[in-house]
């Protein structure tokens, strides 16, 4: 018994599910105002219902696919312009200002602009997530190859490696290595950037939908959705951090 | 083998060596000794093109191909394993895959890490690792061998060890050898003859003395050897400038 304590994933698992009955207890004894607090056991009903009825999986999928479009593309366009900056000085100065702006700035506030320049459709989520995540990614590829231990590289380079060898052997796996411990964070930005441009203007998706419980006063629809979203970016979170895990196998072994 | 001729390294102000000229001959080991911030290091990476002086050169009687750094860190890549980083430089020099390998696991096995080839650097202890990096080295089969004070980092007892198994290659494959240190009873114990570095900015070789213990050598009986204390008063009063107070007779 002490020993299936001891693992930190049951413990977390009881405390939530010891909240979760907390929070049932207080409904049912009339504590929480069901209209702000809906109890867990309503949230799951609307929950269910909303899979019953087949309704979210259009949602889902709109979410789903402006967030891996925009995880992709911002991984691909953040790992490129950190590459060309890193190896171009002169695109290093032009590229650095724009991208400390936008780091510097709360880069959801492109969501309107977006909605104006491509509609309400896709794109514009996708472009929100995008830039989220490539801003992320710029800055770890940038850093990465800036800070790569100079030593491995004098060691390469005394082996007889030239440049192709050195970004071969040491500045792609050090990259690799630097955007691998932010594929999570990026993994939870192209989500951001998916909801809330879906939350800002949108016909689909599940940030249209959280709009649509704010605007009728749905409590028990909102902590739904975040619920679900909590839920699927979890999966993804594990997903990333067995990649890490596998791909820098030499980091954890 | 190695010649370096009025050598004069800086970083922009004034210069930290000035006119530095040494030899080392081929089959010979030599030692440059200096205090902590004179310049040793830059001396060995002026010889292997990582950096330029700012007047004097290099003579070298092989190609670069053939001189091994040993640096003072054991570099690895941290993403290889032992194998694959020994045999890194021989990929790199051409040498097909399973050709490279099966030469990395001959070397794993002769530094005694036969089982080892498989893990990754941060799996191995710092005496396996340091074992790793002269494996990767001699792997390449250098006629030359500059050594950064590579085995600083270990402890006595594994640097003691580490340091016999390169003396006994070194001596038996007769490669020629500069060692940069600044441990006094390594920098005798190890070569045929000591140059000592006088401190810094503008450090020059101060003095030259040549080490009387015939090969092959152990390098705790070494230190036995009637020659050894004399010679390591020497090296104190050069390095401190002034005569030790100290009788150093073992």
């Amino acid at each position: 018994m002490k020993r299936w304590l001891d693992r930190v994933a049951v413990r977390r698992s009881l405390a939530l599910l010891a909240l979760v009955i907390v929070w049932e207890a207080l409904s049912r004894l009339g504590i929480l105002n069901p209209f702000y607090v809906p109890a867990p056991s309503a949230v799951a009903k609307v929950l269910g219902a909303l899979f019953a009825d087949g309704q979210i999986w259009q949602h889902l999928d709109a979410t789903f696919t402006a967030a891996l479009a925009g995880l992709t593309a911002g991984l691909a366009l953040g790992i490129a312009l950190g590459f060309a900056a890193a190896l171009t000085p002169l695109l290093a100065e032009l590229l650095e200002p724009v991208m400390i702006l936008l780091n510097a700035i709360p880069r959801v506030i492109l969501a309107p602009l977006f909605v104006i320049w491509l509609g309400i459709e896709l794109a514009s989520k996708i472009a929100l997530a995008l830039v989220l995540v490539a801003v992320l990614v710029f800055f770890a590829v940038y850093s990465g190859i800036k800070e790569v231990d100079q030593r491995l590289v004098e060691r390469v380079r005394t082996l007889g490696g030239g440049r192709r060898v050195l970004i071969r052997e040491v500045y792609v796996p050090s990259v690799s290595a630097w955007v691998l411990g932010n594929l999570k964070v990026a993994v939870g930005f192209a989500f951001t950037g998916a909801v809330v441009g879906e939350f800002v203007a949108s016909s689909r998706g599940l940030g249209y939908l959280l709009q649509f419980a704010q605007s009728t006063y749905n409590a028990s629809l909102t902590i739904a959705l975040i619920v679900l979203i909590m839920g699927f970016v979890l999966i993804l979170f594990a997903a990333a951090e067995r990649l890490e895990r596998r791909l820098l196998r030499w980091r954890y072994a | 083998m190695l010649r370096v001729r009025g050598l004069t390294v800086g970083y922009g102000g004034e210069p930290v060596l000035e006119g530095i000229d040494l030899e080392v001959e081929a089959g010979k080991f030599a030692a440059l000794l200096g205090p902590s911030g004179s310049g040793k290091t830059s001396v060995l990476r002026c010889v292997t093109g990582l950096m330029r002086p700012q007047s004097g050169r290099v003579e070298l009687d092989v190609p670069p191909t053939e001189v091994g750094f040993l640096f003072q860190d054991d570099a690895l890549l941290p993403w290889r394993t032992a194998r694959q980083n020994v045999a890194l430089g021989l990929r790199i020099r051409g040498a097909p895959r399973r050709a490279a390998d099966e030469k990395a696991d001959h070397w794993l096995a002769l530094m005694g890490l036969e089982d080892f080839g498989g893990r990754f650097p941060r799996q191995l202890s710092g005496g396996q690792r340091k074992r790793v990096a002269i494996a990767q080295v001699l792997a390449l089969e250098p006629k030359l061998l500059l050594m950064d004070e590579p085995f600083a980092a270990l402890d006595a007892i594994v640097r003691t060890r580490v340091t016999q198994e390169l003396l006994g290659w070194v001596e038996r494959e007769h490669l020629s050898v500069l060692l940069v240190t600044h441990d006094l009873e390594e920098a005798i114990s190890a070569s045929d003859f000591v140059y000592v570095l006088s401190q810094g900015p503008r450090a020059r070789i101060r003095a030259r003395h040549e080490v009387h213990i015939a090969r092959p050598r152990n390098v705790l009986e070494s230190r036995r050897h009637p020659t050894f204390g004399p010679l390591l008063r020497r090296l104190w009063d050069d390095l401190s400038g002034e005569p030790a107070s100290v009788d150093y007779a073992l």
